[in-house]
């Protein structure tokens, strides 16, 4: 049998398990990118105000970047255990930096002028950061979510080894079969083009969030 | 902006705490979790016991599967963080966890197991599903037949020149592992530590001379290989381990685990684990069809009922 056959085979007999790893893989990586999220948003908006902690939060950012994703895990599940909470918790460590980096320029990039005619309007600061500065960057700040989103899907795929399951149990299952290559393609590929999908999908909204588009749209 | 800021702080103590976040795992009171380790054989395993709990019980069960090794799965049942392991072998168990050696008598060791992991640990070891994966040396049936070699023994005039392949998490162990059986055996001129998938058909080819594999794996009989006689591993008869509490909150558990005693011979689990290792079926398959052969082992009393 070729792997072609074999692959087909093993979707049809297991769809409904590899949909159920898809399902639990996609859900790990969406909520480590939602909470790294709430945390990483407001952290980059602070230090877009205050330009002296910018330095520190983003050294700090890229450290935790240059740890391997299996160590960190491997670390993690010292005091959090296995399962999916130690791949959500590392999953966050990482996105913090893209989408806190992504919020300071969003925010930076801002014009001066627009602020300053919102002031002068008598905006207050709450105000301003509401109706002005973050309309602006959101479609920066999406693609700093996207970016996370997008790595996230391939950190999971090492979750298998702390115990969390997902598309990376199948394809460890097809790396200690003889001839596995048909199972670790029915792994890696529903991983890829979940990455795929999900980069796609990030890529529309924030196109349609950008306030560029916006204002061609209305003016049409 | 007070409501943003709880909400800020709440986020990270909410991913600490590990509570179930919804799509990912049931309750913590009715799951029970098994951890089982990267095999076909434990991944088959633990898909029974999952499938027996769920057809007597109304509990709900989780895997953790992919756990590295005997040691990782009983760190994990120290912690409570599985309930039951779906195999773990005697030989490992008494030199990787209890420290001893030297006990090559299979019901000996049982015993010691069973009483250790009670008193030691509060774990009740269960009685043997029926088949053991014991470590074996095997070589070519056709070399075997040409030298006349039937021992491990017999290899040692050509030791010096044959490539050994050997699991990756063999090479290293304490007690068995390659240099304890460089003492009581020989040395091999080259030793190739490797994923275990790959080994069988690495000395099926002649890439290794002479592999050092699992009893119960169906890749020996496929390969045509040859398992030679030795005395130096010890007995590594399968088994579940369960945790005292767990049964303590669910006493059925324990009788359904009995039930799973003694039910698979080694050759029927070399045949399990040939179709999952070789025909690639999914383990929750292959322990869906066993259990449906059996009749999820029903006592001929619930049947008439």
């Amino acid at each position: 049998m070729g792997v072609g056959e074999q692959l087909v085979t093993y979707v049809t007999q297991n769809g409904y398990y590899i949909w159920e790893e898809f399902y639990r893989h996609f859900l790990m990586a969406a909520y480590g990118v939602l909470f790294a999220s709430i945390v990483a948003i407001p952290i980059g908006i602070l230090i877009s105000r205050y330009g002296r902690l910018s330095k520190w939060v983003l050294s700090f950012g890229s450290i935790i970047q240059t740890i391997p994703a299996l160590g960190f895990m491997a670390l993690l599940m010292v005091t959090l255990g296995l399962g999916t909470t130690t791949v959500i918790t590392t999953l966050f460590f990482y996105s913090l930096l893209p989408i806190i980096q992504n919020t300071y320029v969003g925010m930076k990039s801002v014009d001066q002028t627009v602020i300053e005619a919102a002031h002068a309007s008598g905006m207050t600061r709450f105000q301003l950061l509401r109706k002005v500065e973050l309309p602006l960057a959101v479609s920066v700040i999406m693609a700093g979510i996207r970016t996370a989103l997008v790595v996230g899907i391939g950190i999971v795929a090492i979750g298998t080894f702390v115990g969390a399951g997902g598309l990376g149990a199948i394809i460890v299952r097809g790396t200690n079969a003889t001839d596995g290559t048909a199972i670790i393609l029915a792994g890696a590929v529903p991983t890829a083009l979940m990455a795929i999908i999900a980069d796609l999908i990030m890529g529309m909204i924030e196109r349609r969030l950008n306030p560029a588009n916006k204002a061609s749209a209305a003016s049409q | 902006m007070k409501k943003r800021l709880t909400a800020l702080a709440l986020a990270p103590t909410l991913i600490l705490s590990g509570c179930a976040l919804p799509g990912l795992g049931g309750p913590p009171d009715s799951t029970i979790r098994i951890g089982t380790l990267d095999t076909v054989e434990s991944e088959v395993w633990g898909y029974t016991i999952a499938g027996m709990i769920e057809h007597y019980t109304d509990l709900e069960t989780e895997l953790i599967t992919n756990l590295g090794s005997s040691i990782v799965q009983h760190q994990a049942m120290v912690q409570d963080e599985v309930d039951i392991t779906s195999t773990r072998y005697t030989g490992t168990d008494i030199a990787g966890v209890l420290d001893m050696d030297g006990i090559t008598d299979p019901d000996q060791a049982m015993d010691i197991v069973q009483k250790e992991f009670d008193k030691q640990f509060n774990q009740t070891w269960g009685d043997s599903y029926g088949f053991e994966n014991s470590y074996t040396v095997s070589v070519r049936e056709e070399f075997a037949e040409e030298e006349g070699i039937e021992h491990v023994e017999d290899l040692e005039p050509f030791a010096d020149s044959m490539n050994f392949g050997v699991d990756n998490a063999w090479v290293n162990r304490e007690g068995d592992g390659y240099n304890a059986f460089v003492e009581t055996h020989f040395a091999f001129g080259n030793v190739y530590p490797m994923a275990i998938g790959l080994v069988y058909e690495a000395a099926a080819s002649g890439n290794m001379d002479a592999v050092l594999g699992y009893s119960s794996d169906g890749r020996i009989a496929a390969y045509d290989l040859k398992v030679l006689e030795d005395d130096f591993f010890p007995p590594y008869d399968a088994s579940p381990v369960i945790q005292n509490e767990v049964i303590e909150d669910h006493p059925e558990l324990e009788e359904i685990l009995d039930r799973l005693a003694d039910t698979v011979t080694t050759e029927d689990m070399q045949d399990m684990n040939y179709q999952g290792d070789v025909d690639l079926k999914n383990p929750s398959q292959i322990a869906e069809q066993f259990l449906e052969e059996n009749n999820y082992f029903e006592t001929d009393q619930e049947v008439n009922e």
